[in-house]
């Protein structure tokens, strides 16, 4: 038999006396495409920076194509192989496209030693066309959206003509389209016999793309089975330990109350236009679309953040115009951003204080906030929410995604909104705490609040809601319900082609 | 690679701020002094900011910065001042200066790696540490030392009075050229931009940082024999006092991020030209010199406080269009 082109044997990484990965082996062919999933601290980044040279191992053995190697650099792993992708985007936003695709490598030069810089765009051209990106080399890596930078970053891993590529979250901020690019892309690579790494929370891309799953839990390998015998229930309990309830909860009654959120014909030219929606108290509704098609600018501009220039608003059947995001809260509105890290949360603040945040005004006597009251709803809030950390104490930083989302949640929560608008809620978050947090999005609406969600994540957003909307383009193209609301139906209307299908079938 | 608009716009800003200064010098012109003497001393009053800023700006690319330059030049215009005195041949004592200067920056490059300490922070210490030494170095290499160096001879002074705006130019030229054709200026501003990406994508940092550190020393070397060759006397325990912030003032005002990553060589010049033409200008009008430098500071905030503003208009336009 052939010798694997990556063993690890006993392989083992403590940090400050925590240890994140236990003795651990694993082996993975050429061509092959290997999963690996496991809720956040399972030790799946620890793995991977043990790869991709950012830490090295305590103990234990890396073999790479039979040789025994230690990588002591990010540079040593790339040099003998191994590109990675890493969850948190590792480029220049200040430099070109076609310098951070080619900052790595060496630099066309011309003959008096100057750098060549058409030589230089071309190549980056050429890198950009084989994963079908139309991007110019010229333009200013800062100013692409985040889609776009996702797959500049992937183009960059792919180029590095690399035997193993680890992807760390690769989809985390691409939509539909842009994801079966990619998946086409890696199915090439695999074809041309390079080993590929994935990392998802995302079970139903493990399920389409990969040979064999490897579940981590507590920074032990728990399963590794082909994924022809792996069904989302066994992943599922493998990673959690047990079998989780119920990933997405029904237990509203379905009856509605009245409209609490109306928007009749509004508009924000050029980010959405002739928007018109109702959502009940009660309901939760659906707003899917692809990255780029002004949900998150639709939902802040409810929220206050950007005034509207046409079209009418209605809260609780009032005339109601967004100033300022305090405007929203008092009038018991609330908006969850999508990206936690840089608009939901100061890393450095504790817990306590990231929650209380959100309510203490509520709490103030004469501009002072009485901190046994304080403290008193912040234990309660973290119980209820279920946030795990050592305390209020700890800094919120240092808590999972999951943990930092039910913070943020718990925050906005507390204040007993009427109309909630959440934003990719369970992004990178792992599965036991999506559960939760599902769980606590359908008790929203069980008491009567309306909330209207968006996310990316199909499933989910099928899962949770009573109705789906789907934006096209800046304007709402469809409405799905019932047993209309499909995966594949999302899809069409995400990309405008839904009513053409009706009409020719 | 094309400019940011952010940094272009700063440039024009700038540029229309020195033609704005220079009419201002101008129509307040007395009898007897003339454009073209003010033109031709400016090469030499402003050598010393641009050559040293050309360095701070390679460095602030990285992130890093060094506030120990103005107690660099003071130790290389030491070395200089004992050489003189001991009878050495003008070019040994010159060579002595930018070499001085050069290494004392590698040192700080080297400590900032090895010890691991922000360059700020080493620097800071840096400042004081270095123009100790100097005094220390005066004290025992100056037979009866009492405070200054006298380099009385004019021989010595080549390099200030005379060859400075041909240095400056030279330098200049060669300083624009390099940074369009060359890949280390472009691995500095990705150092700046995200050290960790920088490693994660198989470049060294630390080698990145002491390129900047070497090339910064190379600048102050030759902004230290321009400033020293200018004087008759070296003063270890006052020379260019604040010179390092006056310094960073034209690098910030040029529109390099001071938290790197950012940044152009082009814009330091004419933010340190800028600087010049403003003092210049108030002592033309006849300001009271107890005023100058509360009225240079303000137009310093005006400068960015405009370009600001023009990038919120841009930005509140490209959203309603």
């Amino acid at each position: 038999m052939v010798a694997p082109l990556l063993k690890l044997e006993a392989v083992e990484k403590s940090f400050s006396g925590v240890r994140a990965l236990k003795p651990l082996d694993l082996e993975l062919a050429a061509g092959e495409v290997l999963g690996l999933v496991g809720e956040n601290g399972a030790g799946k980044s620890t793995l991977i920076k043990l790869l991709s040279g950012v830490e090295r191992p305590d103990a234990g053995v890396l073999l790479w194509q039979g040789q025994r190697v230690s990588f002591d650099s990010p540079r040593a792993a790339l040099a003998a192989g191994i590109a990675t992708i890493h969850q948190e985007l590792s480029c220049f936003d200040t430099l070109s496209v076609a310098e951070n695709l080619l900052l790595g490598e060496p630099w066309p030069r011309r003959p008096w030693g100057g750098v060549d810089w058409d030589r230089l765009c071309a190549e980056a051209k050429r890198q950009l066309a084989q994963v079908g990106l139309d991007v110019s080399p010229r333009s200013s890596f800062g100013e692409l959206s985040a889609a776009r930078k996702q797959e500049v970053a992937i183009a960059r891993a792919l180029s590095r003509r690399a035997r193993l590529l680890v992807l760390d979250e690769p989809t985390a901020s691409l939509s539909e389209p842009e994801v079966q690019r990619l998946f086409a892309h890696l199915a090439r690579l695999r074809t041309a016999g390079v080993a590929i790494l994935y990392v998802s929370h995302r079970l139903d891309e493990i399920m389409s793309l990969t040979d064999r799953v490897a579940v981590l839990r507590d920074g032990q390998l728990v399963g590794l089975y082909p994924t022809s015998e792996a069904d989302l229930n066994r992943l599922v309990r493998d990673m959690v330990g047990r079998p989780l309830d119920q990933v997405y909860p029904h237990t509203r009654s379905g009856v509605l109350g009245a409209p609490l959120l109306e928007l009749d014909g509004v508009s924000r030219k050029p980010m959405f236009r002739d928007i018109s929606l109702r959502v009940h108290a009660g309901e939760i509704v659906g707003l899917a679309g692809l990255v780029g098609a002004g949900r998150s600018e639709l939902a802040r501009a409810i929220f206050g953040l950007y005034p509207i220039t046409s079209g009418v608003l209605r809260l609780r059947g009032e005339t109601w115009a967004g100033r300022s995001p305090e405007h929203a809260l008092d009038a018991g509105l609330v908006y969850v951003p999508e990206e936690r890290k840089r608009q939901g949360l100061v890393l450095d603040h504790s817990v306590g204080q990231s929650i209380s945040i959100g309510f203490s005004d509520l709490l103030a006597r004469w501009g002072l906030i009485p901190n046994q009251t304080e403290n008193a709803r912040i234990k309660q809030a973290m119980s209820s929410f279920g946030v795990r950390a050592t305390g209020p104490e700890q800094s919120v930083g240092t808590l999972s995604g999951g943990n930092q989302q039910k913070a943020l949640l718990a925050r906005w929560l507390e204040r007993e909104p009427e109309v909630v608008l959440l934003d990719e809620p369970t992004r990178g978050v792992d599965v036991a705490a999506k559960a939760e947090i599902h769980a606590w999005i359908d008790r929203l609406a069980a008491q009567g609040k309306a909330v209207l969600m968006i996310s990316s994540d199909l499933p989910e957003v099928l899962g949770m809601s009573d109705r789906v909307l789907v934006m096209c383009q800046g304007a709402i193209s469809t409405e799905l319900r019932g047993a209309e609301m499909t995966q594949h139906n999302v899809i069409l209307a995400a990309s405008g082609l839904y009513q053409a299908e009706a009409h020719s079938a | 690679m094309p400019l940011s608009r952010s940094l272009a716009r700063r440039l024009i800003v700038l540029s229309a701020g020195n033609v704005l200064l220079l009419l201002g010098i101008t129509l307040c012109l007395k009898q007897g002094a003339s454009m073209a003497d003010i033109l031709r001393r400016c090469g030499s009053d402003v050598a010393p900011t641009v050559l040293a800023g050309l360095g701070m700006t390679g460095l602030i690319f990285t992130g890093a910065i060094d506030l120990s330059i103005a107690s660099i030049v003071v130790v290389a215009g030491t070395i200089f001042g004992i050489l003189v005195q001991r009878g050495a041949s003008p070019s040994t004592c010159y060579g002595a200066c930018v070499c001085t200067a050069w290494v004392l920056s590698m040192l700080n490059g080297w400590l900032v790696r090895a010890l691991r300490i922000p360059a700020i922070i080493l620097t800071l210490a840096g400042l004081t540490f270095y123009r100790g030494m100097a005094l220390v170095a005066a004290d025992l290499g100056v037979p009866n030392f009492s405070g200054n160096i006298s380099v009385a001879d004019d021989a010595f002074h080549a390099p200030g009075k005379r060859w400075a705006g041909w240095i400056l130019l030279v330098v200049i030229v060669a300083a624009l050229l390099w940074e369009r054709s060359a890949r280390t200026s472009r691995s500095w501003l990705a150092l700046g931009s995200s050290p960790e990406a920088c490693r994660l994508m198989g470049l060294r940092p630390s080698k990145i940082l002491q390129s900047a550190f070497c090339a910064s020393g190379i600048f102050l070397g030759l902004a230290a024999l321009v400033f020293v060759t200018r004087i008759q006397a070296i003063e270890p325990a006052r020379l260019a006092l604040g010179f390092e912030l006056q310094v960073i003032g034209a690098v910030v005002l040029g529109g390099a991020s001071i938290f790197g990553g950012e940044g152009c060589f082009g814009g330091t010049i004419l933010g340190a030209l800028f600087l010049y033409f403003t003092s210049q200008l108030l002592t033309y009008a006849g300001l009271n010199p107890y005023f100058q430098e509360a009225v240079v500071g303000a137009l310093i905030l005006a400068v960015i406080g405009l370009d600001c503003a023009l990038q919120r208009q841009r930005k509140s336009l490209e959203e309603l269009a």
